[in-house]
């Protein structure tokens, strides 16, 4: 079997593991909290609209806030029980969100849609993609983007392949990695029912090879079943990143300011294969996902958590803290955010919380460049990192242009490498936050 | 509970400037003892002079300019070392001094400090040292732990040649020259902590011997003679003044390689190393500015 690979790049924590190690091989465990606060803007997109009040009871699966036109979602109760309050609060967003928050009354009442099918050969594809976004499923790798909009191909275009991102690169997360072990056979459907909405014919599942027992489980799974492939990776960061797991496993690019699907591809994560899976066939919405809780947690675990739980009952799940943490990180640490408290809730998106030691959480400051040349050799897109950031510093949007800042992904390994502790990578961001809001503001 | 908040990514690679710096010491300590070990304790006496001047006058250039003292990166010891090795063990206790002050603040420090020198501090005062004192510091002396050495020429200068001893470093030369053998597992020091890249000394190296073979020289004993080794190790991988991408490494190499054989053959002077690297230091911005990694996304598929 071939294995590919990408250009630059690092291995965080300078181990082909990352930080896996402590939950690579714990079972999925269920868990439900006493409340939940669901943020009616848990996707990219038009934020939902809420359909409950406070003193309201809730089922599970219930529909608590509607979807707003095609780019929007819709969002369920993910505990069954009585709603406490809808109102704006802050929570990971620049601004205020209106949050629905449910006491748990622990009786899980459901409220279920009526599954297309028992099987995916006996679903109405047409039906597929408006079940999709019935279910409130967006992409579950962390940029929730709502995955029927995603499947919807624009005119014009034709799509020719999915691919399943089980590369799974960040460090400490293993969700994905437990999904593709414990449940190969939804991963599957979920990827089969997508390309039988846009009537695909190849299937891709790429996994860095640091998950042996994943992919050994995934080819299991698709034995037999025509058109579909599981491609294992060099291990290396950031190889999950769209663009590049795309390069890995065609070896082609995606074009400057383009999609993937400009080449003909869609890339699903594997936690939302199964959220399909589990729409299209059970009728379940996206009310639960994996995430990774770990680092300083007395019992690192990977839990299926209820979307809207707080990080601090997740961690309470897991033992407690281990010691006085310095950072929680929602996802891992290459490009995870920290949170400023322990109260905010588990998301769509959120596939690991990181706790980190004080140790951990030290700063460093910035010093010289020395011109050590490894932000350019790590770059996954080619970037000179180390001049583009004194253009970006000195505030030059349109010469940060020039110098392709809007490809940056992201991805941190330039600060990560940087021997002089550069913030190299928040420079970027920043940057193509400002010319993104320049943009938004000329039209 | 206070947590603390900052942009992402969350963790850092282990190796610092400082550990770095650290790495470059360590693997030129053994052309250091290499030196001491055929020149005598005098020849310690030199590094740890070019050493101190260059520590206290970066020290003292950022005390004065009210400056963030940083002789803690320890750069100004690599840059002291790499001077001290570059002196003949003759040379008066004020050689070294010269050097290292003129290494470390004007072209060091004057030009913004670590990283934005545009030449080799440690290299460009070798050149001025040779052009000023062209006598002490060329009067090398056979090795052999006594004062009272018989000065004489350098191979390239008509010393007779004999690879073994060339490559073992019991020649005349400079201190830190000499001892091929000492520079060889230096570079596969670090080679092997990643703190240099194959591309530089090795191009760089096997320019000088393809333009070398073509004019008809005896290749080994060119290799091995002067300071072709320890420049293409220890002098032209020096991160601030060379090329940042593969490609223009490739470049920067091959154009050094190049240049040194052909002052060898044609110039005035029987060395050309420390001129090839100075020479190709000033143009990187250039290469730089020329070779650039294609970006995702653009271009032809």
């Amino acid at each position: 079997m071939p294995q590919y690979s990408i250009r630059g790049g690092v291995h965080p924590l300078d181990d082909l593991h990352s930080g896996k190690k402590a939950t690579n091989g714990s079972p999925i465990q269920a868990f439900i909290p006493e409340t939940v606060q669901i943020p009616m803007s848990l996707f990219l997109g038009k934020p939902s609209v809420p359909c409950v009040k406070a003193g309201d009871h809730v089922d599970l699966g219930q529909v608590i806030g509607e979807a707003d036109g095609f780019m929007s979602l819709p969002t369920h109760a993910s505990v069954s029980g009585e709603v406490l309050s809808v109102e704006p609060q802050m929570l990971m967003a620049a601004a205020p969100v209106v949050t629905v928050t449910i006491k748990n009354d622990f009786k899980d009442t459901w409220v279920r849609r009526k599954p297309l099918g028992q099987s995916v050969d006996g679903v109405d594809p047409a039906a597929i993609i408006p079940a999709i976004q019935a279910a409130g499923i967006c992409g579950a790798g962390g940029a929730t983007f709502p995955t029927h909009v995603k499947l919807t191909i624009p005119e014009g275009k034709t799509c020719d392949s999915i691919i399943v991102n089980g590369a799974e690169c960040e460090t400490h997360v293993t969700a994905d990695h437990r999904t593709m072990v414990e449940q190969p056979a939804r991963v599957v459907e979920g990827l089969r029912l997508a390309m039988r909405a846009l009537g695909v014919q190849h299937g891709i599942i790429g996994i860095e090879d640091n998950k042996k027992d994943a992919i050994a489980a995934m080819q299991e799974a698709i034995r037999g079943q025509e058109g579909l492939h599981v491609m294992p990776l060099f291990t290396k960061y950031p190889q999950g990143g769209e663009k590049q797991l795309i390069y890995a496993i065609t070896g082609y690019e995606v074009p400057s300011k383009g999609l993937p699907i400009d080449i003909g591809v869609v890339v699903l994560n594997v936690g939302t294969t199964v959220a399909i899976a589990e729409a299209v066939l059970e009728g379940t919405p996206f009310i639960s996902r994996v995430t990774t809780v770990t680092g300083c947690v007395q019992t690192p675990k990977n839990l299926r958590v209820r979307i809207g739980a707080s990080i601090a009952e997740a961690i309470a799940a897991c033992g407690g803290y281990g010691e006085q943490p310095g950072k929680v990180i929602m996802g891992g640490c290459m490009t995870g955010f920290c949170v400023p408290h322990d109260g905010m809730p588990i998301m769509k998106g959120n596939n690991a919380i990181v706790a980190l030691t004080q140790k951990e959480s030290k700063a460093y400051e910035e010093t010289n460049c020395i011109r050590c040349g490894r932000c350019v050799q790590v770059c996954p897109v080619g970037l000179n990192p180390y001049k583009l950031k004194y253009i970006c510093d000195r505030g030059d949007l349109k010469a940060a242009e020039e110098n392709d800042v809007m490809e940056c992904v992201v991805c941190g390994c330039c600060s990560y490498i940087c021997p002089a502790r550069r913030q190299l990578t928040s420079s970027f961001k920043i940057t193509k936050d400002a010319i993104m809001l320049e943009a938004r503001r000329a039209k | 509970m206070e947590l603390h908040v900052s942009n992402a990514p969350q963790i850092y690679a282990k190796d610092s400037t400082r550990t770095l710096m650290y790495d470059v010491i360590l693997a030129l300590l053994l052309p250091s003892f290499a030196g001491i070990w055929f020149f005598g304790l005098r020849a310690a006496l030199v590094l740890v002079i070019a050493i101190a001047a260059a520590v206290l006058s970066e020290y003292g250039y950022q005390k004065i300019l009210h400056k963030p003292v940083t002789i803690n990166d320890l750069s100004a010891v690599v840059t002291g070392l790499l001077l001290g090795l570059n002196l003949p063990v003759s040379a008066p206790w004020w050689l070294p001094v010269i050097g290292s002050v003129f290494a470390i603040v004007l072209i060091k420090q004057l030009f913004g400090g670590l990283g934005d020198n545009f030449l080799n501090p440690a290299l460009s005062a070798r050149a001025v040292l040779l052009a000023s004192w062209p006598t002490l510091m060329t009067n090398f002396t056979r090795p052999g732990p006594s004062l009272d050495a018989v000065s004489s020429a350098t191979v390239l200068s008509g010393y007779p040649s004999i690879p073994l001893q060339m490559f073992i470093g019991n020649i005349p030369g400079t201190i830190g020259e000499v001892s091929k053998a000492a520079i060889l597992l230096g570079f596969l020091y670090l080679l092997l902590r990643g703190v240099i890249s194959w591309r530089i000394p090795v191009v760089f190296v096997g320019a000088y011997a393809l333009l070398a073979l073509m004019l008809g020289n005896d290749v080994l004993t060119g290799v091995l003679s002067g300071g072709l080794l320890f420049g293409a190790v220890f002098m032209a991988p020096d991160y601030t003044t060379s090329p940042m991408t593969a490609k223009g490494q490739y470049i920067f190499a091959a154009a050094c390689g190049l240049i040194v054989a052909l002052i060898r053959n044609f110039g005035a002077y029987p060395e050309g190393v420390t001129y090839a690297i100075l020479l190709l230091n000033i143009v990187t911005p250039l290469i730089d500015r020329s070779v650039k990694n294609k970006v995702y996304g653009k271009g032809k598929q």
